[in-house]
């Protein structure tokens, strides 16, 4: 019987053990009158850690009772980590989110609609771009953020090396340059690339390849998430990319983000957030080396780029989504120190990204010490959207895969694009 | 009357044990609970949740959110005009074949030469190291090996032959990564073939030596015939890992490129699962692999057991 008890005490011990593995405290919102909202973003370190974190403080000075509280996680564990907080009910109030995920939380019923008198205020006060990249639908997800755009980065030395005296203009010249600046050993290893045509990060060859076909006046997909890139525009820029690789002027081995400093890329289609790297690591060759112009089209004077953006939205399961509005408004809205730009909009340019509302861009636009970020400024003007209906993340990839397929594999530019267009399916 | 006081006899006693058995039992349920309710949260239930998801619409986040969407997932999955069936199920079963055919021709062969040589342990430590080192290791120091600039290319540019795309070259990619999925999984079944040749009783060397059998003979027919219970262990295990394999090809491709010439299916179920919010397409990629596994598997042990064997 001693014994029973005891066996029924042991087992009693380890469900109890168990279940407290298992299981999980919940967030806390709040104690009494105080309410606590959390933060989850991929603002991890360097200046834009501190940036984020020197508006919160102060807001958390001047609102002893709503506090916020910062959650950080690299970029690329931001959408997983998403993902398995909400799944788990352990979301946090605040997310900021990359564009193209856009469609698939609001599909998800993640980010709550944004309330009319603060959706009117973005809609007029943001530049298209940046509107553009963080709406889906009809629908705005949240304040815009970052604003990145693509243009061409140069290195001066190289092209004046291979006689190339001005940056190109059209893809005639663009090809011409990139046939002249390659430089191959005799074990054919690549010295110098051409132009790379792939960034760094997820579905690398996507953005430099729709930033051509905005060049040549095509969209990839269309309102209704239906493939758009399988046409003329679009087989003419994945042809100009195919004949630069056949030419082996490009190589999609190369990584421009490691190879362009060292003068081992001659040209590169890059963000402008690039623009802040470079400077860091070439330090005082930066500005004697790197030029940057507008990515040229088919034809003189057409020009082209992609705009993607990051948003800040407030969580539909969030308990204190009044808070958590009033302190976006605020981080959004409130000014910097010296009075002509927003706190927000100083934050992004210190780091080398535009702000996305537009009296920031107009006013960081007629102070810019580096005639770098001329050319990326401008493009806000005129860059195609990133799409981010749901089901654009996989049209994404299947464009990549596509694209891929003709750089490093020698397929036909038409066919990949017929195949990739057909792996397309709007949801 | 004898065989009744008899047959009350025989029942009191067992109805005695039988009690005693039941309170045993009891108590060895109860002494299991911890470990079957872990049992249950994380695998039972997780794999029950799979099967609903892979008959559902569901983009994550949100269960209020889940739709009944009946087969079409495994249409989708199964569709020859997608990329699963081809080449993503065609490359995980290449990888597979590959990297266990490479790793157990391979650990056979380190094995026996290995059971030969003086200082076994020091032989089997240096072989087993891979299987300590992290794939994020691994995967990293092959992808520096395998660069443009790297070793091996160095080398082939000594030998007078034009550097390879080892992971940028569609080619190439797959049978480079299958090579070093062999060569890390080697160590594990190379101390599990040692431990088989260990087990062999050294009087059928003898009496094939007294019948003047060299050593291909004795190979052939004493050592690969009694390793076969360990053959089928490792051929086995190592397949089930070569169809599950995810980590290696995220540190060496990233994406499972070129072109998706490296890319498995646990790999694109993660894709699909955590990048696009299509759970339903990935948990019923799930249960395809699932299946396949189970089925290979089976015809192994089916073989195996034909032949009179058992993995013991």
């Amino acid at each position: 019987m001693r014994i029973s008890r005891g066996l029924r005490l042991a087992v009693a011990l380890g469900l109890f053990a168990t279940a407290a593995a298992c299981g999980g405290g919940g967030d806390a919102g709040g104690s009494g009158d105080k309410v606590e909202l959390t933060l989850l973003s991929h603002y991890s370190d360097g200046p834009s850690k501190e940036g984020l974190d020197k508006m919160i403080q102060q807001w958390n000075k001047e609102n002893p009772k709503v506090q916020v509280k910062a959650q950080v996680v690299k970029f690329d564990d931001l959408l997983t980590t998403m993902t398995v907080r909400q799944t788990g009910g352990r979301g946090a109030d605040i997310v900021s989110a990359y564009g193209l995920w856009g469609g698939q939380l609001m599909k998800a019923n993640v980010v709550a609609k944004v309330p009319d008198d603060i959706a009117t205020k973005i809609k007029a006060e943001y530049s298209p771009a940046a509107l553009g990249a963080v709406t889906t639908g009809d629908t705005l997800l949240g304040y815009p953020t970052e604003l990145n755009t693509y243009v061409l980065f140069y290195n001066k030395k190289i092209l004046a090396a291979a006689g190339v005296s001005k940056p190109p203009t059209t893809w005639a010249e663009l090809a011409d340059a990139a046939k002249k600046t390659v430089k191959r050993d005799a074990k054919g290893n690549i010295q110098v690339e051409g132009l790379s045509l792939i960034q760094d990060g997820d579905n690398k060859s996507v953005h430099p390849f729709l930033s051509l076909l905005d060049a040549a006046g095509g969209k990839f997909l269309g309102s209704d998430g239906t493939a758009q890139f399988d046409n003329a525009q679009g087989k003419a820029a994945l042809k100009f990319e195919a004949d630069l690789a056949a030419a082996k002027a490009t190589n999609p081995s190369i990584m421009p983000t490691k190879q362009f400093r060292s003068g081992g890329v001659a040209m590169a289609i890059q963000a402008g957030w690039w623009i802040g790297s470079l400077k860091t690591q070439m330090k005082d060759k930066y500005s004697s080396d790197v030029g940057v112009t507008a990515i040229p089209g088919p034809t003189a004077g057409s020009k082209g780029s992609l705009a993607y953006g990051f948003f800040m939205g407030v969580n539909q399961r969030s308990k204190h989504g009044d808070e958590a509005w009033k302190f976006l408004t605020w981080m959004n809205e409130h000014k910097a120190a010296d009075g002509t730009v927003t706190e927000t909009g100083k934050w992004l340019a210190d780091q080398g990204l535009i702000p996305p509302r537009t009296a920031d861009q107009a006013a960081y636009k007629k102070t810019l010490s580096d005639p770098n970020m001329a050319p990326i400024y401008d493009a806000a003007t005129y860059a195609m959207a990133e799409p981010n209906q749901p089901g654009a993340y996989e049209a994404k990839t299947a464009l990549h895969n596509a694209i891929m397929g003709v750089l490093a594999d020698g397929k036909n530019p038409d066919d990949a694009l017929s195949q990739a267009a057909k792996a397309v399916k709007p949801q | 009357m004898t065989s009744a006081v008899g047959r009350v006899g025989t029942l009191a006693v067992p109805a005695r044990r039988v009690g005693k058995l039941q309170r045993e039992g009891r108590a060895a349920y109860l002494f299991l609970a911890p470990a079957l309710v872990f049992f249950c949260v994380f695998l039972i239930l997780p794999f029950i949740f799979a099967i609903v998801l892979a008959f559902s619409d569901w983009g994550g986040f949100d269960l209020g959110t889940l739709k009944w969407a009946g087969t079409a997932n495994f249409g989708d999955v199964l569709s020859f005009d997608g990329t699963f069936v081809k080449p993503i199920l065609v490359n995980t079963l290449l990888f597979a074949f590959g990297s266990v055919f490479l790793a157990t021709f391979g650990s056979v062969l380190v094995a026996y030469c290995i059971d030969r040589l003086a200082f076994q342990g020091f032989w089997r430590v240096l072989y087993f190291l891979p299987v300590v080192a992290t794939v994020v290791a691994i995967g990293n120091v092959w992808k520096m090996m395998y660069q443009p600039a790297g070793l091996i290319n160095g080398v082939l540019n000594k030998l007078g032959v034009n550097s390879i795309g080892f992971l940028s070259d569609a080619s190439y990619a797959l049978p480079s990564v299958t090579v070093v999925q062999a060569w890390a999984s080697i160590g594990g079944a190379v101390l599990i073939l040692t431990a088989g040749l260990k087990a062999i009783p050294e009087m059928y060397y003898e009496a094939a030596e007294v019948d003047g059998a060299n050593s291909w003979h004795m190979f052939w027919s004493i050592t690969l015939p009694l390793l076969r219970p360990a053959l089928l262990f490792v051929l086995i295990t190592q397949f089930i890992g070569g169809l599950q394999s995810f980590a290696l090809i995220i540190v060496m491709t990233g994406d499972g490129g070129p072109v998706n010439a490296t890319n498995v299916a646990a790999f694109e179920m993660y894709q699909r699962a955590f990048k696009y919010g299509a759970w339903g397409t990935a948990s019923a990629m799930a249960m395809v692999l699932f299946v396949i596994i189970l089925a290979i598997t089976l015809l192994q042990l089916w073989i195996a057991r034909r032949r009179g064997e058992e993995t013991s």
